[in-house]
């Protein structure tokens, strides 16, 4: 009778702690997804800040500053350099509609 | 008997206790009933209230790009200050405060006076990096300062194509250009979570069962070029300090696809600040001002009058050595002509020579003329307050009508209808929709599907006047114009150009009568003639000084050097030598145009 008695207390104590352990994963996981929420959140917004800075730096008005200002060594052609069309991959970058990633 | 007395009193006593001990039992009862089934639900949603909280997720706008991926407009994340006024103890902290974000401190001691009863003030919105760090290195106590996140809108490129943009305001809403136009595309949609909060406001879970993600913005990508847009706007500036005039604008587009490569105007503005706009500087003159479009609307006329047989490329016109007699009315010509070809009339812009083609069309003719071209209507550029210029009906033409339509007179228009027009006749006479939009992307710049957006016109072509007729317009009068007439200023090394000017005088809004001093000077102008890439368009609204007002002189140079520096950036080769033959005109049947 004892030993039944024991053994039934023992079982709920034990289901008891392995909920308790998988409760506790649960929220240990959901802590590291809310966290890697967040650290992609900030990441996107560092990206937003860095695309922001080199389009700035790195945008017509600034460039032709530059050259009006004799800043860049770069000389203006007199006619055409080429015929073929302007092509600018690193901007275009993703922008091609054929560019999208099979799934 | 003292004994039987003495037991009644005691059991009324006990009797009382007894109903009284009762009643209260079922009057706490009964409230328990009211409050755990009759009242539950009311009570539960006013304490849902109180602990949970719907917050918002902001959606992130979408970006704009221009044609090659050069970012026109972002979002950033920015911290915005506020305070809870119950909870100020320390005033040496306010003080703090706007001196770091400079702000007028009585005003806010103002501010705060009123809203003392309050939890919740903002201080200032969307502070800049020195601000955030100014306020950080105050150590300002929790419970009194805060800051939240907003979205704040960056443009990198400044003042570049302000007008097209538009700006978003304080609530992240669009204003004016793009921004606008497609509001409810690049704001996104806002997602929700709720809150659980203790009694101290305290958050104590954040539930996740009823979540709502937001949707970030989409990203446009525009026709624009921000190099040709640049190239358009420098020569605006230098236009502005030459000139002195009230407003100018230039358009330029391609010629093929009625793209358009640039839209500027100015005055114009810096949307980064958007504080500094003025009203003046707010109008996108390019669309939303309207005109009287002078000689630059004669050769829709003259195609119309070749295209319906009434008029052959080789006829005479006398002009009357500058004066003719119309009805009642004298008409004038800048200088006295003689005998003038077709190609001379619009070479040297004869006013007579116009009148004389408008009085073979009559009144009917010209009005189809106008109409057909897309004038008196909305060319649909997708930007807000585009006006529909003015086409009066044409019950309301007259005698005069006849005289003033061909010279560009009692007809309004709006500079990008006269240049879409223009693209008609330089793209073998089909009249095509202006388009602003090239793609919509998703925010990873990823396109949502293979197919073309929704937002992206397809080109509708519709021919207006037949190859030839558009051909001969482009390739002799409007190539000799730039050759030997009144664009002389404009012809360019390596290019065939093409163009018309167009000088109109305006009503002097005091006797209501044309003025001879106030004017619309303005210039359209495309290359290589034979196979036209490119066309520009500037038009400099009353100008103030110099000698004369004439459009080849003020609006032909900086149309020039526009088209000029868009060819060379666009690598069109040269055209002068190996160009293709001239179409033939064959006789045509008086017919009603296409």
């Amino acid at each position: 009778m004892l030993f039944r008695f024991g053994s039934a207390i023992l079982l709920a104590v034990a289901i008891s702690l392995v909920g308790i352990g998988l409760e506790k994963e649960s929220l240990k996981l959901k802590r590291q997804v809310s966290r890697q929420h967040y650290q992609l959140e900030v990441l996107i917004n560092a990206h937003a800040k860095m695309k922001l800075a080199t389009q700035q730096a790195g945008s017509p008005g600034q460039v032709l500053n530059s050259i009006e200002r004799g800043e860049l060594d770069v000389k203006s052609n007199r006619r055409p350099a080429s015929t073929n069309r302007r092509e600018m991959p690193l901007l275009q970058w993703h922008l091609n509609r054929s560019s999208k990633p099979d799934k | 008997m003292h004994s039987e007395n003495s037991k009644v009193q005691i059991s009324w006593r006990t009797w009382s206790l007894i109903i009284l001990v009762v009643l209260s039992w079922i009057v706490i009862s009964g409230r328990l009933i009211f409050l755990q089934y009759i009242g539950h639900r009311q009570f539960a949603s006013v304490v849902a209230r109180q602990q949970v909280c719907k917050e918002k997720i902001p959606a992130r706008p979408g970006d704009i790009l221009d044609r090659n991926g050069r970012l026109l407009a972002t979002t950033i994340v920015t911290n915005s200050l506020y305070m809870v006024p119950q909870e100020l103890k320390n005033q040496k902290n306010v003080s703090e405060v706007c001196t770091v974000l400079s702000i007028n401190q009585e005003y806010f001691q103002d501010r705060l006076k009123k809203n003392q009863d309050k939890l919740f003030l903002w201080v200032k919105r969307r502070l800049t990096d020195d601000e955030l760090a100014g306020v950080r290195s105050l150590n300002l106590p929790d419970k009194a300062w805060g800051f939240r996140q907003e979205y704040r809108r960056k443009y990198p490129q400044g003042a570049l194509a302000a007008h097209a943009l538009g700006l978003r305001d304080i609530d992240g809403k669009g204003q004016g250009g793009i921004e606008e136009a497609f509001d409810h595309l690049i704001s996104g949609q806002n997602g929700h979570r709720f809150l659980v909060r203790d009694a101290h406001g305290r958050v104590i879970e954040v539930r996740n069962d009823a979540r709502e993600a937001a949707r970030n913005g989409e990203t446009l990508v525009v026709t624009l070029d921000s190099i040709i847009q640049l190239y358009t706007e420098r020569e605006l500036e230098s236009i502005l300090e030459k000139w002195r005039p009230k407003s100018a604008c230039a358009i330029v587009m391609d010629a093929k696809t009625c793209e358009v490569l640039a839209l500027a105007s100015v005055p114009t503005f810096n949307l980064n600040h958007p504080e500094k706009i003025s009203e003046t500087a707010w109008k996108n003159t390019a669309i939303a001002s309207i005109y009287e479009p002078g000689s630059t609307l004669k050769p829709f006329l003259v195609a119309a009058a070749l295209e319906r047989g009434l008029l052959k490329t080789e006829e005479q016109f006398d002009c009357e050595r500058g004066e003719y007699q119309m009805g009642k009315r004298l008409l004038h010509d800048h200088h006295s002509y003689g005998m003038l070809s077709v190609t001379d009339i619009l070479v040297k812009s004869s006013n007579i020579g116009m009148a004389k083609i408008g009085e073979r069309l009559t009144n009917a003719g010209l009005y189809e003329a106008v109409t057909a071209f897309g004038f008196g209507q909305k060319t649909g550029i997708q930007l807000p307050g585009e006006l529909t210029g003015i086409v009066r009906p044409l019950e309301k033409w007259n005698i005069y009508s006849t005289g003033s339509i061909p010279m560009g007179q009692e007809i309004a228009v709006t500079p990008i209808q006269l240049i879409t027009a223009h693209v008609a006749l330089a793209n073998q006479g089909k009249l095509l929709n202006p388009r602003l939009i090239r793609d919509q992307i998703d925010h990873n710049y990823y396109p949502r599907s293979h197919e073309e957006p929704e937002q992206v016109r397809p080109l509708v072509s519709t021919p207006v006047i037949s190859e030839e007729v558009a051909d001969w317009l482009v390739r002799v009068p409007m190539v000799e114009t730039v050759g030997r007439g009144t664009g002389r200023k404009a012809q360019l090394e390596g290019y065939t150009v093409f163009g018309k000017t167009g000088t109109a005088q305006k009503p002097d809004p005091q006797t209501g009568r044309y003025s001879s001093q106030l004017h619309v000077s303005s210039f359209i102008c495309g290359a290589p003639a034979h196979d036209p890439r490119v066309l520009v368009l500037v038009v400099v609204n009353e100008p103030s000084v110099g000698p004369n007002h004439y459009g080849g002189t003020i609006a032909g140079p900086p149309a020039a050097e526009i088209l000029n520096k868009t060819l060379m950036y666009l690598r069109v080769p040269f055209d002068k030598s190996g160009q293709k033959p001239l179409r033939q005109m064959t006789d045509r049947p008086r017919n009603a145009l296409r």
